[in-house]
């Protein structure tokens, strides 16, 4: 093969790459051979957010109550119920992933051509948190008995000198001021106002009732409960009926009530432990099922059965066989549903909420869950860019036809200013936009699809610009190298040779700077450097083989005496 | 042949002045920052035909208390609010009061950021915009490592550099002036414009100096270091100039008929492209000259 029928191919080759690259991103070209336009119309532009409208929305993940190693888990199964959520309200190929910032972890959730936003926003905000917990009791530190019995003694004594007092005669209001420990009653004279029969200790009740005691009088002895020693006066006893005859037993039927004061002198106790409701691994994300059941054959109030995946069955055994005869706790947004306690344990991976429900709110709530259950809570966002869909379409309109113009202005400077090597060039810059057109479309059969945002068109027709001046950059030199007296093929040569390394180096720092923007890593700034980054690549190949092809192809002996037409003065 | 090296001194009276006004701007004005860097909620709203006036509007609005609320009228008959409040409850009411008084607006875009995200953008600018100095500092001395004669391939780093910095005070001055007279806010759009000119403005400078350092390597003994910078500055001025005017172009286009959204990322690239072109022609070169004045002298 030799030189010239090199280049032949290679001229075809380049044809055919511009008729495909022409086809893919205008395939209406060919929209009367159906076949044709159907294979040539099927891979689209993947439009951003601001294009075809849609919302951003930031999450910060709550995960003050997961432990460090299993954050990543959790974050995960988040993403997983948000998508399930998303996913049953119908939006096309939503965008959603987790990223770490510091120490934190955030859920972004992109939904592209939505039409109604806040429907979306809403939906997600009222998905549930559901999780489990447990009782712990936590160990309380006790105070030794000795010191106890003594403490208890000297209140004891001190109970004593005041009943002393009181019956003496002293001011029993002032007594109870000085001396009486129970904070409710203590500045008011120890006095308590009318308080239904049944609503105080029994050792405190019989003394009003049982003693034979009057209004207005102390009782002479010291009377023992289990906060202390009080020394009780009855003030006043009204109404008639006793709940404890009454034949229901029940103390609505009475209406007698009672005023007194008294004078509490505490006792010390040992603490009581401390029992503590603490978060377990098993969360939403652990819920595989839902629904909603009647116990009794429907005749009393709906339950809501819940049904555990196959590590939530494991860990439900687990929590379930550790807390026979406590309590375990089923939360829903924070709040306890329902607080059963655990007769036995639990293999077969099924709960049941059980809570004044109604069938409606029931099912609201099975849906809900059903939909999605968060093994975190999810919050408000913290971020969100929304735009309607009418904006994007106003912006894309707008910002081709500045990409048209742009391009049109451009190729008519060309044109006029480098005349026929104008022309070839106008011809490797459309053939450079199809180029990029095609890529954007052809990367959503990769897996690196590309989104074409409203920057990142504007990066794409700034691209234009600085694709052209590769050319400009080659055709300088090239008609330097014809004024210095070469030929016109030598000096073509001569000129991608001279023009390569500037153009490299150039473009570097292009590239440089593209990559740090892409790490910065916002949405706007990312389209941006993309499409500057393929340009700037693109551009190069253009400027390099097309260009050069097309030239090495087309210029040749008969431009020697024709040199006006690229623009060279002898 | 022009003799540009000769006209350094007006150059540089030039620059000079330009940068300590836009220095000044910055420092007495500031810059006006948006809701990336802030936090707070932009939100746009259209208003079908009959535009209400602003004060009317904002009495409408008081009983929610928005925090530092501004409005502004744009294109399209929208109006673009701004407030401190960076929740969605607020923003839901918001819409509510607007739809209860104005049936027919229309939400278009809703932004907002907390504090958390808007720090963390902050420092983000900041650092993104030091990696790309450091990165295209490095890379120069780099590329132009094998010319060491008679300038040491650091100092062509630092021409560049200091041409691009007084391209960066420039477009963040001018800025920083239409941030205090027209209210223009100043947010991640911006940051991606001066990376950008950043990139292409060394983009300029290694063009000449590419040229530059290939007329060393082959000039005759003859010439001058000054007359060969000033030779190779001519050689690329059309190339410099077409260049910058098919970016230029290109940017107008985008700034005229693009649209709100994109109308002053591109304004910025344009302050940027034009004085990157003026900065690689007049300055850059003329500090290489300067910087070699400087070495005889010391030397003598």
């Amino acid at each position: 093969m030799n030189v010239r029928q090199k280049l032949r191919l290679k001229f075809g080759a380049v044809i055919i790459l511009a008729i495909l690259a022409g086809l893919i991103s205008y395939p209406r070209a060919v929209s009367k051979i159906p076949k044709l336009y159907d294979f040539f119309n099927k891979p689209k532009i993947n439009l951003g957010l601001d294009l075809q409208g849609g919302i951003h929305l930031e999450y910060k993940a709550d995960l003050s109550q997961v432990d460090l190693a299993k954050q990543k888990e959790a974050m995960q199964a988040m993403q997983d119920a948000v998508e399930r959520k998303i996913n049953a309200f119908g939006v096309a190929e939503p965008v959603i992933y987790t990223t770490k910032s510091g120490d934190e972890q955030r859920l972004i959730v992109e939904l592209a051509g939505i039409r109604d936003i806040n429907e979306a926003k809403k939906r997600i905000g009222e998905m549930p948190f559901l999780e489990f917990k447990e009782e712990k009791e936590t160990a309380v530190e006790k105070i030794p008995e000795d010191e106890l019995n003594k403490f208890n003694e000297t209140a004891k004594k001190k109970a004593e000198d005041v009943l002393k007092k009181a019956l003496a005669g002293e001011d029993f209001a002032k007594l109870a001021k000085e001396n009486s420990e129970d904070p409710g009653s203590k500045e008011k004279g120890g006095e308590y106002d009318f308080i239904k029969k049944g609503m105080f200790v029994p050792e405190y009740e019989a003394v009003i009732f049982d003693k034979g005691l009057e209004d207005g009088e102390i009782y002479k002895e010291l009377v023992k409960t289990q906060f202390g020693w009080h020394i009780i006066k009855r003030i006043e006893v009204r109404g008639e009926g006793d709940p404890a005859k009454s034949p229901e037993g029940d103390s609505g039927a009475s209406n007698q009530e009672f005023k007194s004061a008294h004078i509490l002198i505490a006792k010390k106790v040992q603490p009581e432990p401390k029992i503590e409701v603490t978060a377990t691994s098993l969360t939403g994300k652990n819920l595989k099922s839902a629904s909603v059941g009647f116990q009794n054959q429907g005749l009393t109030e709906p339950v809501i059965d819940l049904e555990f995946d196959e590590e939530g069955t494991k860990l439900f055994a687990e929590i379930t066989k550790r807390n026979i005869g406590k309590r375990v706790a089923i939360l829903i947004d924070g709040e306890i549903i329902t607080n059963p306690t655990v007769n036995s344990e639990i293999p077969n991976g099924k709960a049941q909420i059980t809570g004044s429900y109604t069938t409606q709110e029931a099912n609201d709530l099975v849906k809900r869950l059903n939909e999605g259950a968060l093994p975190v809570p999810i919050g408000n966002p913290i971020n969100q860019q929304s735009v309607e869909a009418s904006l994007g379409k106003i912006s894309l309109e707008k910002s081709l036809k500045a990409g048209i113009i742009g391009m049109v202005l451009v190729i008519i400077f060309m044109l006029l200013f480098y005349r026929f090597l104008g022309l070839v060039a106008s011809f490797s810059l459309l053939i450079y936009s199809a180029l990029m057109i095609s890529i954007f479309k052809l990367s959503g059969f990769s897996p690196w699809q590309i989104t074409l945002t409203l920057p990142g068109i504007a990066g794409f027709v700034l691209s234009i610009g600085m694709a052209v001046d590769a050319n400009i950059l080659i055709f300088e030199r090239t008609k330097e190298e014809i004024k210095k007296g070469r030929d016109i093929l030598s000096a073509i040569e001569e000129g991608f040779k001279r023009a390569w390394t500037s153009i490299r180096d150039g473009n570097m720092s292009s590239i440089i700077t593209a990559f740090i923007l892409i790490e910065m890593g916002t949405g706007f700034v990312k389209g941006f450097a993309v499409t500057l980054i393929i340009g700037v690549i693109v551009s190069m190949f253009t400027a390099v083989v097309i260009t050069r092809t097309i030239l090495r192809f087309v210029m040749g002996k008969w431009l020697e005496n024709k040199l006006w037409l690229i623009g060279v003065r002898k | 042949m022009i003799n540009i090296i000769s006209k350094t001194k007006y150059a540089y009276i030039f620059s000079g002045i330009l940068t300590l006004l836009c220095i000044a701007s910055l420092l007495v004005w500031g810059l006006k920052l948006g809701i990336d860097f802030t936090g707070g909620t932009l939100m746009e709203v259209q208003f079908e035909n009959n535009l209400p006036n602003n004060l009317e509007v904002e009495e409408n609005l008081k009983n929610l208390n928005l925090k530092s609320l501004s409005l502004q009228a744009t294109g399209n008959s929208t109006i673009l609010f701004r407030y401190v409040p960076e929740d969605d409850k607020t923003n839901q009411e918001v819409l509510k009061t607007l739809k209860e008084k104005y049936p027919q607006s229309k939400e278009l875009r809703t932004d907002y950021a907390n504090s958390t995200i808007s720090k963390e953008l902050k420092s983000k600018s900041l650092w993104s915009i030091f990696w790309a100095v450091a990165g295209i500092m490095v890379y120069i001395a780099w590329a132009f490592r094998k010319v060491s004669r008679p300038v040491p391939s650091w100092k062509y780093g630092m021409g560049a550099i200091i041409a691009l910095v007084h391209d960066i005070l420039i477009t963040t001055g001018v800025f920083s002036i239409l941030g205090h007279f027209y209210g223009i806010e100043i947010g991640i759009p911006f940051v991606a414009a001066l990376l950008t000119i950043l990139g292409f403005s060394v983009h300029d400078t290694i063009v000449v100096y590419d040229r530059t350092r290939e007329n060393l390597l082959r000039s005759s003994s003859k010439e001058t270091f000054p007359e060969v910078v000033n030779r190779s500055l001519n050689e690329t001025l059309v190339r410099s100039i077409n260049t910058s005017l098919t970016v230029i172009i290109t940017l107008l286009a985008i700034y005229i008929f693009g649209g709100e959204s994109i109308k002053y990322f591109s304004l910025a690239l344009l302050i940027g492209v034009t004085f990157g072109t003026y900065s690689s022609i007049f300055i850059a070169s003329a500090l290489l000259v300067t910087s070699y004045k400087l070495q005889i002298n010391h030397k003598t």
